[in-house]
């Protein structure tokens, strides 16, 4: 840690010396204070990771950092240059590149466009060579997206790539990642970990912020763990376990133990099946979930696992067949799937299943507010007695339930969200599609424990997810898919993290050369 | 890509067709209507709305509206009956219409630093403005009076045959604005704090200014909008045109998007001088001009659904695209 003191001369450029230095930043976001009194620095070419809980600070510190946020206390050093406030415009001359946990990606723009905006001037074409030159960009990194595409056309695992890409480009000294590999399969994992390390031997200091402890552990020189806006300390790498993370995390040591499979009834009764279904990107697919059941969906992304998911919430169109305790699901439109008892809890929580600028009182509520009415008017009091209850449970930090969920965290906003199945009545199947994206350990295993209590109640469940230890661990079988259908099935006494990554590195060369193997329903 | 310039080009397109529609048919039926004195009476009434709109094109461009520029104009009206007044004449002008165009410019920023540094969504700010305005004019003139100088219109008004000098400068002023958004990085910039301004701000973009200076731009032309009504009306008149929606429903017209991000300069101009091509040829036909409001609210709602129509195509479209995409390999990540 440095000490701010007129000793310290600035000439000392050893590879060790810092490339960006937080010193005693503080920030409070009304009345919630979101970092304390923080100091970090990264050296050059070692990568250090930030990790915490949902909220505890990681983004805001970041934020900070890159100058997208002014700290209320405290200053930024990057490079040899001190400020108490920057713009991200200045942070990024100074050599500040940042890859944004939720993208920073004009939308509706190209993809050559939004690299242009995001170069700075001296690396900038001019307008017109903008296309060729993005091009070329893009091959550099071995990225295969066209530059012509929309970037809102793009898939989540690309527009990371991208993200990453666009800090890249101004070949900065420090670089910040944050959640770079939340939507990336393991082999888009492993291409970014070497571009990771190959900049990191060529001296840049890399500030790396992941939920997925073993990532970090397997990465990172050195970690700071952040707990309730306050720093924990800064430990070596190599000193450090998951157990003992999670530990400084949460400030207790925790069992990292996924819900107990519960015993089903050896004459189980199918929920949701699914016949020769087929859709933009997927299909056919025949796929049976008895009551209870969790069933996991594995493969590389992009492989038609969202559209599957969506197309049963009816928010996507196909054809074929879906049928839910004998009924056929009126798929038309996501309204007869959820009068089905179908729920859809989208990956993209902030654009699909949110209101961002409502309470979180009323995103838990909105779909029962008949319920908790008298005489046509709602009643404040019986609401705030089912959302209390679900907050604890659940484990929702926020100030209160009146918070708006835009200003929670990325992992509170997904328990927001999960609320909702916990307060219909009628939930028969639940589509879960990356339920834990994003979503710090502590807070993982509520909504992991939260789905296996869901199916205890009989509900069957899908769950798409992209964490291989997840699915091993929550699902009672899992299934891979490929090219949109499905070409393999781990009952659930085969189930294990290696045996699903098998399956699925496997599949993708598989389907290459052979047809794909029908589905096969375990007795 | 493909669909978006498409859609880029569709509403220059399909006014520059209803315009020569309009105009052939008009020719075809009155003989009063290609006529030099017409045609230089169409572009000089046109004028006004075509400045407006050029203005409120920048502050839509942003994801903004100003619906005070018709009061703004209107007080330029008023304040030019003193500061033009019919007993000025030659360069004892000049100051006089600086007058006004300073207007503009301290309306902008009045404009602007509510809306940046207070906050306030730019409808209500623009609102208040407004209504400050209309008061201001009505203290000045309670009724029409004072007439402008009649220097200041033929000098506005000069023609070369029954061209307008200013309409050209408008057009060069239009064809420069959609180079400068569509072919340099300033313009790309201006339509990505339009399109999203957090992401733009991450890209390191100085979202703060490009919004200010558009919100100041948009006045500025209202203002000088304001000279040309001033050479229309020819008094200082306190009454409030519908120089407000007229101009942002021209603006839509010619490829705006309200949602902001979306625009084009020619594009403005182009619905503006359609807009007025109806409200000359209407009484040309002896119809009543209410006809003319009706006609420009249906086109309005007719031209909406149209410009939207390859998005909508398009999702359309990829909704039933079944498996045959699969084939392409489209969103797959390719092996490390």
């Amino acid at each position: 840690m440095s000490v701010p003191g007129p000793a310290r001369g600035g000439g000392d450029l050893s590879p060790a010396s810092p490339v960006l230095t937080l010193r005693g930043v503080s920030k409070a976001f009304g009345a919630v204070q979101a970092l304390y009194d923080v100091s970090v620095d990264c050296r050059a070419g070692e990568i250090h990771a930030l990790v915490g809980e949902n909220g505890s600070g990681k983004s805001t510190l970041l934020g900070i950092a890159c100058g997208f946020l002014v700290p209320d206390e405290g200053t930024v050093v990057i490079g040899e240059t001190e400020r108490r406030r920057v713009s991200p415009a200045e942070s990024r001359r100074l050599g500040l590149g940042i890859a944004y946990q939720t993208y920073s990606h004009v939308a509706h723009l190209s993809v050559a466009e939004n690299l242009f905006l995001g170069a700075p001037s001296d690396l900038r074409p001019t307008y017109g060579r903008m296309g060729r030159w993005a091009a070329d960009r893009l091959a550099e990194f071995d990225l295969d997206i066209s530059p012509t595409a929309p970037t809102s056309t793009l898939s989540l695992a690309q527009r990371q790539l991208l993200e990453v890409v666009k800090a890249l480009l101004p070949q900065p000294k420090v670089l910040l990642l944050d959640e770079p590999t939340t939507a990336l399969g393991p082999e888009d994992v492993d291409r970014l970990h070497a571009l990771v390390h190959e900049r990191s031997r060529a001296g840049v200091g890399i500030v790396y912020v992941s939920h997925r402890l073993p990532e970090v552990l397997g990465i990172a020189d050195r970690i700071s763990v952040l707990r309730d806006g306050v720093c924990q300390g800064t430990f070596e790498a190599t000193s450090m376990s998951e157990e003992s993370l999670v530990a400084l995390m949460i400030g207790r040591p925790l069992q990292l133990a996924f819900p107990e499979r519960h015993e089903r009834e050896a004459e189980r009764e199918v929920r949701l099946v699914v016949v020769g279904l087929r859709g933009d990107r997927f299909g056919p697919i025949d796929l049976e979930v008895a009551r209870g059941e969790i069933v996991g969906i594995a493969g590389a992304e992009g492989n038609g696992q969202v559209q599957f998911l969506r197309a049963l919430a009816g928010a996507e169109r196909a054809t074929g067949t879906a049928t839910c305790d004998g009924t056929e699901l009126d798929s038309k439109s996501p309204l007869g799937p959820l009068r089905a008892g179908v729920v859809l809890l989208s990956g993209d929580r902030v654009s699909e299943s949110l209101f961002p600028t409502l309470s979180v009182r009323a995103n838990s509520t909105i779909q029962v507010l008949r319920r908790l009415g008298k005489l046509g008017f709602l009643s404040r009091r019986r609401e705030r007695r089912v959302v209390d209850e679900l907050v604890r449970r659940l484990g929702i930090r926020a100030a209160s339930i009146e918070q708006p969920v835009q200003t929670l965290s990325g992992g509170n906003q997904q328990k927001v969200s999960l609320t909702r199945p916990f307060l219909r009545g009628n939930v028969r199947v639940i589509l879960a599609e990356e339920p834990t994206q994003g979503v710090d350990v502590a807070a993982r295993f509520d909504i992991y424990g939260a789905l296996r209590e869901k199916a205890k109640e009989g509900v069957a469940t899908i769950v798409k997810s992209s964490d291989p230890l997840e699915l091993a661990g929550l699902c009672d079988r899992v299934v891979v898919m490929s090219r949109g259908r499905i070409v393999e099935e781990i009952p659930g006494e085969e189930l294990g993290e290696r045996r699903i990554v098998e399956a699925i590195v496997g599949s993708g060369a598989g389907a290459r050369t052979q047809a794909a193997t029908s589905p096969e329903e375990p007795e | 890509m493909r669909i978006g310039r498409f859609s880029g080009a569709l509403p220059l397109v399909l006014m520059t067709v209803l315009i020569l529609a309009v105009g052939a048919y008009a020719t075809v039926r009155q003989d009063a209507f290609l006529t030099s004195f017409n045609l230089n009476n169409l572009l000089l009434l046109t004028m006004p709305l075509a400045l407006v709109t050029l203005g409120q094109t920048c502050a839509l461009l942003v994801g903004g509206f100003d619906v005070s520029v018709a009061a703004l104009m209107t007080f330029c009206v008023v304040v030019a009956s003193y500061t033009m007044a019919y007993d000025k004449s030659g360069w004892a002008l000049v100051p006089g219409g600086l007058v006004l165009v300073a207007v503009g410019l301290g309306t902008g920023i009045f404009n602007a630093v509510i809306i940046r540094v207070l906050k306030l969504p730019s409808i209500i700010a623009t609102l208040g403005t407004f209504s400050i305005l209309e008061g201001a004019s009505l203290l000045l003139r309670d009724y029409p009076a004072g007439p402008i100088s009649s220097d200041a219109i033929s000098g506005l008004t000069k023609s070369v045959s029954f061209v307008p000098i200013a309409f050209v400068v408008v057009v060069i002023l239009a064809v420069l604005g959609d180079l400068l958004l569509y072919r340099t990085r300033t313009g790309l910039a201006v339509r990505a704090v339009g399109l999203d301004e957090t992401s733009s701000r991450r890209l390191g973009m100085a979202t703060g200014r490009i919004v200010f200076l558009a919100f100041v731009m948009c006045s500025v032309m209202a203002s000088l909008a304001g000279f040309y009504l001033a050479a229309q009306v020819q008094i200082g008149s306190p009454l409030i045109g519908n120089f407000g929606l007229e101009s942002i429903a021209a603006a839509v017209l010619g490829g705006a998007s309200l949602a902001g991000g979306r625009g084009s300069f020619v594009g403005a101009l182009l619905a503006a001088l359609f807009l007025s091509l109806i409200d000359n040829v209407l009484p040309l036909f002896h119809q009543p001009t209410e006809y003319s409001q009706i006609t420009i609210g249906v086109l309005i709602l007719v031209a909406l659904v149209l410009y939207q129509s390859p998005e909508l195509l398009s999702r359309f479209r990829t909704s039933r695209a079944g498996v045959g995409r699969l084939e392409m390999g489209e969103g797959e990540v390719p092996a490390g």
